[in-house]
């Protein structure tokens, strides 16, 4: 009783507006089986096929957004196909179930989008929602979760999140792998955001309509571009988004946190989170306290790779009944653990490489360790890890790891640099 | 009659099988019971050889028409007469013979160290020597225990690694009593307890270099050098009480060992080095020392250093572009 009483005092409410407000309030009163018959047309299952064994290697969902066969989906849906074009197709399916294949016009890697053509003519489009949406509107997003075929689900609207690289649709519904790529409409069909990710149980989101517009306005004009040349293009994205997101981080104003006798950085921007704990207990003769951010979001450059994860921990090791031997027995120990073992096959980044020195601070020394390797296909990029430790202690030591993925060299050095100047000793 | 000077039959080594003494020329040698020297090699005719001397004195070996001739090696052709002196080897059938004469010079005899008072053979060495290794890896065991420190977690560690210097001692002296037919126990288990000593030192050295000056990779160097010379000296020491061999074979036969150790740990090494891995190798040592005693670098400078890391990388980047299709 109560959602019809909500439907109707939305009707009301949206009846005292314009003629076109009106005309959409009655689509508004639409079920979510008529929003179905209405627009799933509009939706195709686009399938990734490896040519030589003519087996589909992922799926994912797409729709189309122009009159001339334009299809959006997720970058992540095709980027087999961009990194290694001549292995993979894709191919297109509507409800026809006759499949066609399709050519990528362009990707935004940043925000994880693609824009396809087909020759085939479609019926009809989706449009995208220019206005701005309120928290809690009813969303109704359509995919092929798993495979299983053009499956819509309900779900809320709840704003633009704040802690991620990008603004990112954060949508209450159960989104599944498969449904990626395929659009999130309003009751009047308007497509607020492209399904991207799944955070468990309802925490969904979407990117939003405004970057589909940019894309679909960059790729309108371009005619038949080379698939080879989007690796490139994927790099230069990501580049350029490197340099903008951590052009000013760890810079002089980064607040700080205190552990013991030190001072360290803690969440350089708002979208970082960060956590701590320790570790104390009577059967162990330390005490070991953590501290941990990380950006919560990534870029997805390939089933193998990702970038813009930025994560620093700090480990604060004291004790008051190790001798000094011991003591520096177990940090040397916590300081060459952890050899983190990242993903990347050979195919993709090199080895890594590290440098190891004592350095010099205005407050302190420290031992350093700078890690770094290389990403094959996309040239200068790379992935890198910082780690320090504090000396000349007897009984505290401190052992913290900066580590950054798909940056620029220039940026590890200026990250290294600003990241030790934020290490301080407060005595 | 006092001989003249001696008949040798050799075996493989050169070593001495029997001696016929020789009291006047002709000798004759053959597989006859007529004959001087009597040999029983089937390959020998009744009445092989003889040896004559003429008048100038020199000595000459005649083949007496064998069925399988004399030669001066088992690798020569056969002849028909041979002239030999003092030290000389001729070979007759299957059978290596030399003459020497009674003034036949020999080596300077040898000191036999084994009867001197070592102090590696005393037994009381081993003892003390033991203690202080055992003492030494409690110790150790102690500095680097990070738990609850117990009697039980300290001494275990150092009994199995004792045990295991005792059975190995065991082994090479049970070599020993089968080669020199004596144990040499407490000499052997002395070797050892010197290899763990000087393992001790080598990983010790190496940690402080490599921590006070990390740009030298001290521990490497030490993995792969450092080891493989101890165990060439263990190698020399126990051949030394379980075996004949001089010094020089000793010498040869330690540095082969070591040899062999340093190779094998550094095709491994490259093998390791060459193969793909994501896998960041954080090679920091820390150690407990006032930092105005460690040389350091500013940042300005580790950054600036790091330009070289980023060449590696681009090498590595651009062999790996090339390889792919």
């Amino acid at each position: 009783m109560k959602k019809y009483l909500a439907i109707a005092a939305a009707l009301f409410l949206l009846a005292a507006f314009s003629p076109r407000d009106l005309l959409e309030a009655q689509v508004m009163g639409a079920t979510t089986q008529e929003i179905f018959k209405q627009f799933s047309e509009h939706v195709v299952k686009i399938e990734v096929v490896e040519t030589g064994s003519a087996a589909k290697a992922s799926i994912g969902t797409g729709f189309y957004a122009s009159g001339g066969g334009h299809i959006v989906t997720n970058y992540h849906v095709v980027s087999k196909l961009i990194h290694t074009p001549d292995r993979y197709r894709i191919e297109v399916t509507d409800l026809s179930g006759q499949p066609t294949q399709a050519t990528v016009l362009g990707v935004d890697v940043v925000y994880d989008l693609a824009v396809l053509r087909t020759n085939r003519r479609p019926k009809g489009y989706l449009t995208l929602e220019s206005k701005a949406v309120e928290q809690g509107t009813r969303l109704y997003s359509l995919g092929h979760p798993r495979d299983l075929g053009l499956t819509i689900v309900e779900g809320t609207y709840n704003g633009l999140l704040k802690h991620t690289l990008y603004p990112k649709v954060h949508f209450t519904g159960s989104l599944n792998p498969g449904m990626s790529g395929g659009p999130a409409l309003t009751q009047g069909g308007r497509v607020v955001g492209v399904n991207v990710a799944t955070e468990g149980e309802q925490i969904s989101y979407l990117v939003p309509a405004e970057r589909v517009f940019a894309l679909l306005e960059r790729t309108a004009k371009t005619q038949d571009p080379s698939a080879n040349s989007f690796l490139a293009e994927v790099g230069k994205q990501i580049h350029a988004n490197q340099a903008r997101y951590l052009a000013d981080l760890f810079s002089a104003k980064t607040p700080s946190v205190t552990l013991g006798p030190y001072s360290l950085p803690t969440k350089p921007t708002e979208f970082f989170r960060c956590w701590a704990d320790a570790l104390r207990r009577k059967e162990i003769p330390y005490v070991a306290i953590t501290h941990d951010c990380s950006t919560d979001d990534y870029l997805f450059v390939s089933s193998e790779q990702s970038s813009g994860i930025v994560r620093f921990y700090h480990q604060l090791l004291s004790t008051e009944q190790l001798n000094p031997a011991q003591f520096y027995t177990l940090y040397s120990g916590q300081f060459q653990a952890g050899n983190t073992a990242v993903f990347g096959n050979e195919e993709e980044v090199t080895r890594f490489r590290c440098q190891t020195r004592n350095v010099q601070t205005r407050t302190g020394k420290l031992k350093a360790v700078l890690c770094a390797r290389q990403y094959v296909k996309l040239p200068g990029l790379y992935d890198a890890a910082f780690r320090v430790a504090t000396l000349g202690a007897r009984n505290v030591g401190l052992v913290t790891t900066l580590s950054l993925s798909g940056a620029s060299f220039e940026n590890i050095q200026l990250l290294t640099r600003r990241y030790t100047e934020n290490i301080k000793w407060h005595r | 009659m006092a001989p003249l000077g001696y008949v040798e039959i050799l075996d493989a080594k050169d070593g001495v099988v029997e001696r016929f003494f020789v009291e006047s020329f002709p000798v004759r040698i053959g597989r006859g019971y007529g004959n001087d020297v009597i040999l029983d090699d089937p390959y020998v005719c009744p009445a092989h050889v003889a040896i004559t001397s003429d008048e100038q004195g020199r000595l000459i070996v005649t083949d007496l028409e064998s069925v399988n001739g004399l030669r001066a090696s088992a690798r020569e052709k056969p002849v028909a007469s041979l002239e030999i002196r003092s030290g000389s080897q001729f070979r007759i059938g299957h059978t290596q013979l030399r003459y020497r004469s009674v003034d036949h010079s020999l080596a300077p005899t040898l000191v036999d160290r084994d009867s001197r008072r070592l102090w590696l053979n005393s037994p009381s060495t081993a003892v003390i020597v033991g203690a202080a290794v055992f003492l030494l890896l409690c110790l150790d065991a102690y500095l680097t225990h990070i738990e609850r420190v117990t009697f039980a977690a300290i001494v275990s560690e150092p009994l199995s690694t004792f045990a295991m210097l005792l059975l190995w001692s065991g082994l090479w002296a049970l070599a020993s009593r089968v080669i020199v037919s004596r144990f040499h126990f407490p000499q052997h288990a002395t070797i050892a307890c010197g290899a763990i000593v000087g393992f001790f030192l080598l990983s010790f050295s190496a940690e402080w270099l490599e921590f006070l000056f990390p740009f030298m990779p001290a521990l490497w160097i030490a993995g792969l050098f450092g080891s493989g010379l101890i165990i060439g000296a263990l190698v020399y020491g126990h051949l030394k009480f379980a075996s004949t061999m001089r010094r020089y074979s000793r010498l040869r036969a330690a540095l082969s060992v070591t040899a062999v150790v340093v190779g094998v740990s550094a095709i491994s090494d490259y093998a390791g080095r060459s193969k793909f891995s994501n896998v960041m190798e954080f090679t920091g040592i820390l150690k407990p020392l006032d930092a105005a005693l460690l040389p350091s670098i500013t940042i300005d400078v580790f950054i600036e250093r790091s330009q070289k890391l980023k060449q590696d990388l681009d090498t590595l980047a651009q062999k790996a572009r090339a390889a792919q299709p």
